[in-house]
């Protein structure tokens, strides 16, 4: 049983005052957890930089803080000069590879969402289910009569099928994302325009598209982010020097300069600058694009 | 009349000719030498075109741990190179199949090409079943030793002549005779009693212990040409490769790998230059850089030379080495066979081979070039910096005593089983008794398996199409049966027109991409399939054998499960939990957010190779943090005893079976900022209202979280918990980069297995099996948490 205490004001002032400055103490804590959580997560990349910057001698001698005494530059130039390493070709491959990917990705699993979300065809539900369901296919129970098909269409060793497959269909996931946006947007819209004598298509290219851009954004990015990072499939798929992403092309020269570790740092780094770039160029429609899309 | 009738045909002759040799040729080859013998094969490759107008070379370099598989999916697939690389443990897989042509006919019709002029024992492991198959370039016996001529000199022993023996025990009567005498006289400590100074390390312990083995005549077949009995467990190997790691484990004659490659974070070799051991066996191909190196007048500089290594004294004790050498040899599926050829004895042959021993990179395979002064052995005119080794002579010698590597089709993929863990004996912490007897029962089972895919059925068609359509037939009917006979409106009948118009692009994908090779995979798991072969049928066996006999099916599928359990439990805990934090009203919080979100967007190659640095046991980050900066600290100290049974050894992270799967948990923690973001997404569709409502009716923060929160997120939890399931069942390149799936086996993640089953051993359809395993694993929890989640997971249009 509550026993009611008489408050004057000076009470109240007092109470909203400390409740005031156990939430400021309380943020400044949060604050603080937050700036040591950052400054553990990126340590791993001051040390990389920073051995990338070492000579082999001081990698061996000097402690993982220290800095190197003298910036050795040159391991970049030694790792961008490489011959059989070439990673400006690299970089070129995989930004080929990721664009057009997700050119594939954002046209058919916009089309194929757009479907599910707002078209009722004869067993729609269970065929999403269908669709779902391969979200759980490990890529690897494919992975080897994909293989043979690639070897009959001749697209061993091309960019082929690391990017059409992006054209028929674009992956459960991508849909599911924007199905999950284009259920959000008033059905008022279609019905008008439909009245209206508009088709389908129409609708789908001149009402949902300019709708969906922030979800499209979203889904673009990780989609990028997804080929750009992608090893397993270039793995299997290119052989020749050349022809290998910038992934594919670190490990290939990680393989031919064992325990070189300041020119595997250097490689490391350029290999990550590519990608840090674009997400910092496309970082608010990470959180923005995600919230919109309403993952559930 | 005549005249100009001959000069009509030699005008069109001549320009037929010009016709046909402007047509030109492009010859690919592949090759898997490291970047410094690169150079040297390109500028031969040319001198060839220069020699061979019409002809164009194009030099592919591939990674040696992937270059077989390479050699045999790109067979399989019809883009093979021209002319590859080979070498003796691995050309018999091609052989059998026909990938490769015999060179016989092309030697045999060659004017001045004499095969006897090669060092036979090379010839002899190239040749299967009566053919030639790799023209050898070079021949490399590992039975030498590179030894620092200052430390013999300031220890007062004289230099090596190559009558060293060895015993399991050093013997002081027999002073500088005994190998192992010599080794304990090299060995130095400081203060704190840490060896400073080691007598000898092999570039590899894995071949130091094969040539004890091969010394005390145990051999790892019955028959290394037709085997049926792996010989793993035999009781002189295991004597031989429990003395290997003894050898540094405990009687510290030499670095153990964890001193080499863990604390001082270099190769032995390095080691070598820097003084750190005074002896040092490798094959002859080190010279290049040990002479890049030690350039005479440098300060790093002292005197060297090359001795033949010692060999076993006790009785019964034979002089035998193992061997490098590698050769050239031509695909089967080239269109240019005689171009092709002409490249490979271009290579093998004198130009190409002398351009390799000149640069001091491989002993010609041709024993007159081997034995030419001034090109393999040092002449007068030899420049001094080229001068070193100046003992090379005995690289000849020891060809009489090597021994090569098994000649059977099948030594790849059983290999894999027989040295399989090996790692965790050379760092002392197994013995080679346990982990021989284990190795050997896992190979003869992989041998036994190998050797009766010949005796299998022809493939099923019928069975096989009987299964396609059944898995067709229960997709069609899955989607369609429930509405059947339904008719529709004529808007209805329109809408359905139009949505199969969008969904065009998938359907064909799917059928193509997906839904077509997953039936092919059906059908693969029933297969025996090399990708060369033709398929055998092999039934269910393929299921039986990977619920019964493999025992690397269960270890690699529980490894899988508790890294999966871990890892999602960690990374939603955390992400959760970070996500409550980035959701405050705190200064910066924009930009937390995004440096939060950096690891996870990382590559995961860069990656790996960062943490490998950070689970380093001398200098990583990890025991930096665990030991405390002089390395003393307690928790350290414990960690050590617990882990490592010594207390002065420090965690070998990656390199230890207990802690391995550890560290690449502790790996995924790092990527957590991809599910914050997430969570945050969600927490910020959270209607603010329901918070001023939770407040107004007096609930504090922790009620608050209880009531409002956590109901509203479920959503969100459920699903990052399915896709994060879904992911990390399927984790591949950490181990793959990292571990190699070691040691022994126990970050040998499922896709790990079922990627090596598919392409080192060349079983497709075993893997295929596995992998619709896997499908169904995932498959089983996915509805286990969608059962679940009817109970736990809040959907506020229900409520509603």
């Amino acid at each position: 049983m509550a026993v009611a205490t008489k408050h004057s004001p000076e009470d109240y002032k007092k109470s909203a005052q400390r409740a005031q400055n156990t939430a400021k103490v309380l943020r400044g804590l949060m604050w603080v957890a937050l700036l040591i959580g950052v400054v553990a997560s990126l340590i791993p990349f001051y040390l990389m930089l920073v051995m990338s910057l070492k000579t082999p001698g001081e990698i061996a001698a000097s402690s993982v803080w220290e800095m190197p005494k003298v910036m050795q530059w040159s391991n970049y130039s030694k790792v961008l000069q490489n011959q059989n390493a070439p990673f400006f070709m690299f970089f070129r491959n995989s930004m080929i590879i990721s664009t057009t990917a997700t050119i594939g990705v954002l046209l058919s699993s916009s089309m194929v969402a757009y479907a599910f979300a707002r078209l009722k065809f004869r067993g729609r539900d269970r065929m999403f289910n269908i669709l779902l369901s391969t979200m759980m296919l490990p890529g690897i129970v494919t992975m080897v009569p994909q293989y043979v098909l690639w070897k009959y269409l001749g697209w061993i060793d091309t960019f082929y099928p690391l990017t059409i497959p992006a054209f028929f269909g674009g992956g459960a996931y991508n849909i599911f994302l924007l199905r999950q946006f284009l259920m959000g947007i008033p059905r008022d819209i279609d019905e008008a325009a439909l009245l209206d004598g508009a088709n389908h298509s129409t609708i789908f290219w001149r009402f949902m598209m300019p709708n969906m851009g922030p979800a499209l954004a979203t889904v673009g990015i990780f989609c990028f982010i997804y080929n750009w990072r992608d090893f397993q499939g270039p793995l299997i798929i290119l052989n020749s020097p050349e022809k290998q992403t910038l992934e594919l092309g670190l490990q290939t020269y990680r393989a031919m300069n064992q325990n070189q570790w300041e020119l595997l740092m250097a490689g490391s780094v350029i290999v990550l600058i590519p990608i840090l770039i674009l997400f910092f160029v496309g970082q608010r429609f990470f959180v923005k694009g995600i919230v919109m899309t309403g993952i559930k | 009349m005549r005249r100009l009738l001959t000069l009509l045909t030699v005008f069109v002759c001549s320009f037929l000719l010009t016709a046909l040799s402007s047509a030109e040729i492009t010859l690919r080859m592949s090759v898997w030498d490291g970047d410094k013998a690169l150079e040297t094969i390109k500028a031969i490759a040319k001198n060839f075109e220069k020699e061979n107008p019409g002809i164009k070379v194009r030099i592919e370099n591939y990674d040696y741990t992937l270059y077989h598989q390479k050699m045999v999916i790109t067979y399989a697939a019809g883009v093979a190179p021209d002319v590859v690389m080979m070498d003796g443990s691995h050309y018999q897989f091609l052989a059998a199949r026909g990938a490769l042509l015999p060179l016989n006919q092309f030697f045999e019709k060659s004017p001045g090409f004499d095969i006897n002029e090669f060092y036979k024992p090379i010839v002899d492991s190239y040749t299967y079943k009566g053919d030639l198959y790799i023209l050898p370039r070079d021949i490399a016996p590992i039975g030498l030793i590179y030894y620092n001529k200052k430390i013999f000199e300031e220890l007062n022993i004289p230099f090596p002549d190559g009558t060293w023996t060895w015993d399991f025990h050093v013997r002081p009567e027999l002073r500088d005779k005994d190998f192992l005498w010599v080794c304990q006289q090299m060995a130095k400590k400081d203060k704190d009693g840490r060896y400073t100074r080691w007598g000898f390390a092999p570039f590899d312990y894995g071949n130091f212990a094969e040539n004890l083995a091969l010394q005390l005549g145990a051999l790892r077949y019955d028959n290394i040409a037709e085997p049926t009995k792996s010989l793993m467990d035999a009781p002189n190997r295991i004597k031989a490769y429990q003395f290997a790691s003894d050898f540094s484990n405990k009687l510290h004659l030499g670095p153990s790998n964890s001193d080499a490659a863990g604390s001082l974070m270099m190769t032995t070799q390095q080691m070598f230059v820097q003084q750190k051991i005074g002896m040092y066996q490798c094959g002859i191909w080190e010279v290049p850089n040990m002479r890049k190196m030690l350039k005479p007048g440098s300060p790093e500089w002292f005197d060297w030379d090359i001795a033949l290594a010692p060999s076993h004294a006790g009785p019964g004790g034979v002089k035998k080495f193992t061997t490098g050498g590698s050769g050239y040899a031509i695909m089967a599926s080239t269109k240019n066979k005689e171009a092709a050829w002409k490249l490979t004895s271009y290579f093998s042959g004198p130009p190409g081979m002398t351009a390799m021993a000149k640069a001091g990179i491989a002993q010609p395979a041709i024993r007159p070039l081997a034995l030419q002064k001034g090109l393999w052995l040092p002449g007068p005119e030899t420049p001094i910096e080229e001068q070193f080794p100046k003992n090379r002579i005995i690289t000849d010698t020891a060809t009489e005593f090597v021994q090569f590597d098994p000649t059977s089709e099948f030594h790849i993929s059983v290999s894999d089983r027989q040295n399989k863990g090996l790692e965790l004996l050379w760092n002392g912490q197994t013995t080679a008794e346990k982990i021989l007897k284990e190795n050997q029962i896992q190979a003869q089972d992989r041998l036994d398996i190998l050797r009766a895919q010949h005796d299998l059925p022809d493939f099923n068609w019928i069975v096989a199409a009987i299964i396609a359509a059944i898995f067709i037939g229960s997709i069609l009917f899955y989607i369609y049966w429930p509405e059947r006979g339904k008719k529709g409106t004529q808007m209805q009948v329109e809408e359905t027109r139009s949505s199969y118009k969008f969904l065009s692009p998938w359907l064909i994908g799917m059928v193509a991409f997906t839904l077509g090779p997953m039936i092919l995979a059906l059908l693969m798991s029933f297969a025996d399939w090399d990708m060369i072969r033709t398929a055998k049928w092999r039934g269910t066996q393929n299921f039986v054998e990977a619920f019964t006999t493999d025992p690397t099916f269960w270890k690699s599928l529980t490894i899988t499960a508790i890294y999966t359990f871990l890892s999602v439990a960690i990374s939603i805990c955390g992400a959760l939990g970070l996500a409550l934090l980035l959701n405050q009203k705190i200064k910066g919080v924009a930009l937390f957010r995004t440096l939060y979100y950096i690891p996870s967007i990382t590559s995961g190659v860069a990656a790996a190779l960062i943490w490998m640095r950070v689970f380093n046991p001398e200098k990583g980050l990890l025991n930096y943090i665990l030991y405390g900066p002089d390395g003393k600290w307690a928790l350290g100290e414990s960690l050590s005893v617990s882990i490592m049974g010594e207390a002065t050894k420090r965690v070998d992270w990656l390199q230890t079976e207990k802690t391995a799967l550890i560290a690449l948990i502790i790996m995924s923690a790092w990527g957590i900022g991809g599910g914050t973001v997430i969570f945050l997404a969600g927490l910020q569709g959270i209607p603010q209202h329901y918070y001023e409502a939770a407040t107004l009716d007096g609930a504090g923060n922790m009620a608050k979280f209880k009531a409002v929160t956590l109901p509203l997120l479920s959503p969100t939890i459920f699903f990052s918990s399915i896709t994060g399931i879904i992911g990390a069942f399927q984790a591949f390149t950490q181990a793959f980069v990292m571990t190699q799936g070691g040691p022994n086996d126990a970050t040998r993640f499922f896709v790990y297995h079922i990627f090596g089953n598919a392409f080192q051993s060349a079983r497709m359809g075993y893997a295929s099996a596995l992998g619709w395993v896997l499908f169904v694993i995932i498959m089983f929890f996915t509805l286990v948490q969608m059962k679940l989640s009817k109970r736990f997971v809040y959907y506020e249009a229900e409520a509603k």
